[in-house]
């Protein structure tokens, strides 16, 4: 087969993204991934009030929201030369992880299992669940109506091999019904503290506006331990599940092999240590993170602005007819390198840290699960399973955090906004690293740029013409039917690509 | 109620009769009959077509409802509505998902959710494949049976259409007027929209047909009093006791709260399940559900004294 194949558009991810491959010898030759959505969110923040900005952020991404407040009120934070109590920084952990939680749950389930799971296989069930009962029901009733597209949105689909274990199927779209209950319960968990999600309230330079009080922290717990129960009794073993049958997806969707991740959850007041350290992974060996690295190309982006500038002097200026363009997100590289980012990235980042004995033990034990080398994990496969691994981790630390919290003690301190000043905050949404820089003149956002996980994975090419981490990672793919390319579909899916947060 | 033993459907006749009884317990006027039996039966065999578009959007007021209760995202979709397409939640990919969204445009008579707003002023700033979105929302707007503008970008234009917004982005009524097309449209604006502002009128219009608007074009069952005249520090205000930091006791008013000039019931519906809701956490009211939400960079989101901002905003 020789053939130009265009998916557009590439439902359940977050967002507008068209994926073109080139077909050659029934593999793919060669990737172009566009982001087909622009807002101009860097325009709209000039001139206004520099702590309106983790509220107009927020607005970027109704996935990622939180974690946009919290990269904007760290950059806020540094600007004005504040920070927050113990409280403050415990809650916006808090808040930040109910939301990797509840993203990585609606992930596997929503956007990805069923990519794998056969929800066909529903008409076959015998057993006496009520939930899958009902599913099975409603799939024949939807069978024999005039709809123009019964069962949906769970057809139609790709023509492909699904998994093919009635039983396995059946747990796995038991809990795909769960999960839609379980990432609503993640963001109740997260609301206790962030007033309402998406799009968190609390969420200030300084700290947090919310009060830590008993209630407030059993309420959590409570919703904690529900959520733990399913991450550790459903997820994972449903990862391990798909993983074991599609094995193949170990082998394919490696990628540009380079990793970065900003760091994520502050157990200092001084931002210093974190449960995911800041590291960059070239190869195998793990450099310092140097925030100066990070620039942005434009040469084959929707923009007429200069190229190669770093965040902080960073330009957005649209250019929606502009030749040789084919996608509104910016090339960012580190060093000139392409890098992935996300829980895989995390995950090896720490590992190879070292300073985190029990994620090294959890990776290891889950490998072993996996019947896999620890090389595998760098695969399609791989950041499913991280990603799930990850999860369990984030929860088994925010019982942690919970414990550590200071009841009626403050959680925000106050704050003045300078005549003038720059700052930048790094972190992580669940997608991978995020980072925002705020210059500040006149008491006003003066420029503001963000560079955001989707960003790095989905970049187009750069001035090079070097692929960005997904196009070179749908490279060497091989395709079975050109009218049913589902293997397109699922390496794009494995890097849980956010739109609205790429180009914003 | 006479049931058709073989499909478990309800008789025209049966339906008629609970329309009138419906229609008189919500004081309908009876010329509403013939349209609330058909919405009804739509209702029982589960096909009232739902399609949902993302214009420029977060998708933010999807996973909004996402989180609703009343009824959940599962028991929407297997008993109250057919979601034919909706991009986050669709197994249809590329042009298996096209082809989705075609047939139902072509069938027409489904209530059309629009998610985001429009790059009027640019269109390629929204693109599904080679169609921009402004060209996709005019052909799924002339086909459908209402139009609903979920979310503040949608109803308002929200933060695309903010000044200074590169793309000419206007909300969808204002859009959809611009290209003289006529569908019904109703406005559920908030940043996101609450889910039971969306559910509550979806089911509104599958049951009884188009809610009672105010002249926004708002239901009035959400948006009918202002925040601060259901807030629960309302007696803090009457006291004139101001919280003046973060975490104080106290009305918001002083820390630039939005309270006195948007329409919506957070504070008595709560969010995430009735968990929290902005003002309880500490957090004054940013006016996400108000028309003027982050539209001029002069009006900060948490205006310091609102009496100017206020004056400074009419």
């Amino acid at each position: 087969m020789n053939k130009t194949l265009t998916l557009s558009p590439i439902t359940r991810i977050e967002g507008h993204l068209a994926v073109k491959v080139e077909v050659e010898d029934n593999r793919v030759a060669r990737a172009f991934v566009s982001g087909e959505m622009f807002r101009g969110f860097e325009q709209i923040l000039r001139g206004r009030d520099p702590q309106d900005a983790q509220h107009i952020t927020q607005r970027i991404c109704g996935v990622c929201s939180v974690e946009h407040g919290v990269a904007s009120v760290l950059a806020q934070e540094m600007a004005f030369g504040a920070e927050p109590p113990a409280n403050g920084r415990l809650v916006r952990n808090l808040i930040q992880a109910a939301n990797f939680i509840m993203s990585h749950i609606a992930h596997f389930y929503l956007l990805s299992a069923v990519d794998f799971v056969d929800v066909e296989a529903v008409s076959g069930y015998q057993g006496k669940d009520q939930g899958l009962r009902e599913l099975q029901a409603w799939v024949k009733s939807q069978l024999a109506s005039k709809l123009v597209s019964p069962i949906a949105p769970l057809l139609p689909r790709y023509a492909a091999k699904y998994l093919q274990d009635p039983d396995a199927n059946f747990t796995a779209l038991r809990h795909y019904l769960d999960a839609f209950e379980f990432r609503s319960l993640a963001t109740k968990m997260g609301a206790v503290f962030a007033g309402k999600l998406p799009h968190a309230a609390t969420l200030v330079a300084g700290g947090v506006t919310e009060r830590v009080t008993a209630l407030k922290i059993t309420q959590y717990k409570s919703f904690l331990a529900q959520l733990q129960s399913f991450i550790e009794q459903a997820y994972l073993p449903d990862v391990v599940a798909v993983a074991r049958s599609f094995p193949e997806y170990f082998s394919v969707g490696q990628g540009c092999g380079n990793f970065l991740c900003y760091g994520v959850f502050p157990e200092s007041g001084d931002n210093q240590a974190k449960v995911f350290p800041a590291g960059v992974l070239i190869g195998e060996k793990l450099g310092q993170l140097a925030p100066d690295a990070v620039t942005e190309d434009v040469a084959q982006s929707w923009f007429s602005s200069a190229t190669g500038l770093r965040p902080m002097d960073g330009e957005t200026t649209p250019a929606p007819t502009k030749g040789g363009a084919y996608s509104w997100l910016k090339a960012p590289r580190y060093n000139g390198q392409v890098m992935e980012v996300g829980p895989l990235a995390r995950m090896l980042v720490s590992y190879h840290d070292g300073r985190n004995p029990a994620l090294k033990t959890a990776v290891d034990g889950l490998l072993k699960a996996l019947d896999k080398p620890f090389k595998d994990l760098v695969s399609a496969m791989g950041r499913h399973a991280a990603r799930a691994l990850e999860c369990k981790l984030i929860a088994e630390r925010c019982g942690e955090w919970l414990n550590q919290l200071a009841p009626d003690s403050p959680t925000c301190r106050e704050c003045t906004v300078p005549e003038s000043a720059r700052g930048f905050g790094l972190t992580e949404a669940a997608r991978g690293a995020l980072g925002h820089w705020i210059e500040i003149r006149g008491r006003k956002i003066r420029n503001y740029q963000c560079v955001v996980p989707t960003t790095w994975n989905c970049s187009p090419r750069d001035d090079r013409g070097i692929p960005g981490a997904v196009e070179q990672a749908l490279v060497g793919l091989p395709i079975t039917d050109a009218e049913n390319p589902i293997e397109v579909a699922r390496i794009v899916r494995s890097f849980d690509p956010c739109l609205a947060c790429a180009v914003h | 109620m006479k049931r058709n033993e073989l499909t478990g459907s309800v008789d025209r006749r049966a339906f008629l009769k609970i329309s009138v009884r419906l229609s008189a317990l919500m004081g309908l006027s009876t010329c509403s009959i013939p349209r609330v039996a058909e919405a009804l039966a739509e209702m029982t065999q589960g096909n009232a077509t739902v399609l949902w578009l993302q214009g420029q959007s977060c998708s933010g007021c999807s996973i909004s409802l996402l989180s609703g209760e009343t009824p959940t995202p599962v028991k929407l979709i297997t008993q109250y509505i057919s979601l034919a397409f909706h991009q986050t939640l669709s197994t249809a990919t590329g042009h298996v998902a096209v082809e989705t969204l075609n047939k139902s445009i072509a069938q027409g008579g489904y209530i059309l959710a629009v998610e985001g707003a429009v790059p009027a002023g640019m269109p390629r700033a929204c693109l599904n494949g080679e169609e921009t979105f402004p060209d996709q929302l005019m052909r799924a707007a002339r086909n459908a049976k209402a139009v609903l503008a979920v979310g503040s970008c949608a109803a308002f234009g929200g933060v695309p259409a903010a000044e200074h917004n590169p793309t000419g982005a206007i909300s969808v009524p204002k859009f959809l007027a611009s290209a003289g097309i006529q569908t019904p449209k109703i406005l559920i604006p908030g940043c996101p929209a609450h889910p039971d502002w969306l559910l509550g009128t979806v089911v509104h219009v599958l049951k009884f047909g188009l809610p009672p608007l105010d002249a926004a074009g708002r239901p009035k069952a959400f948006y009918s009093k202002l925040i601060h005249d259901q807030c629960p520090r309302f007696a803090d205000y009457e006291r004139e006791k101001f919280a003046r930091t973060f975490g104080e006791e106290g009305c918001l008013f002083k820390l630039g709260c939005l309270g006195p000039i948007t329409h919506a019931d957070c504070t008595v519906r709560h969010w995430n399940g009735g968990v929290n809701t902005c003002i309880n956490a500490g957090a004054p009211c940013i006016g996400c559900a108000g028309e003027q939400f982050v539209a001029r960079t002069n009006f900060p989101l948490l205006p310091k004294d609102l009496k100017v901002a206020a004056r400074d905003h009419e």
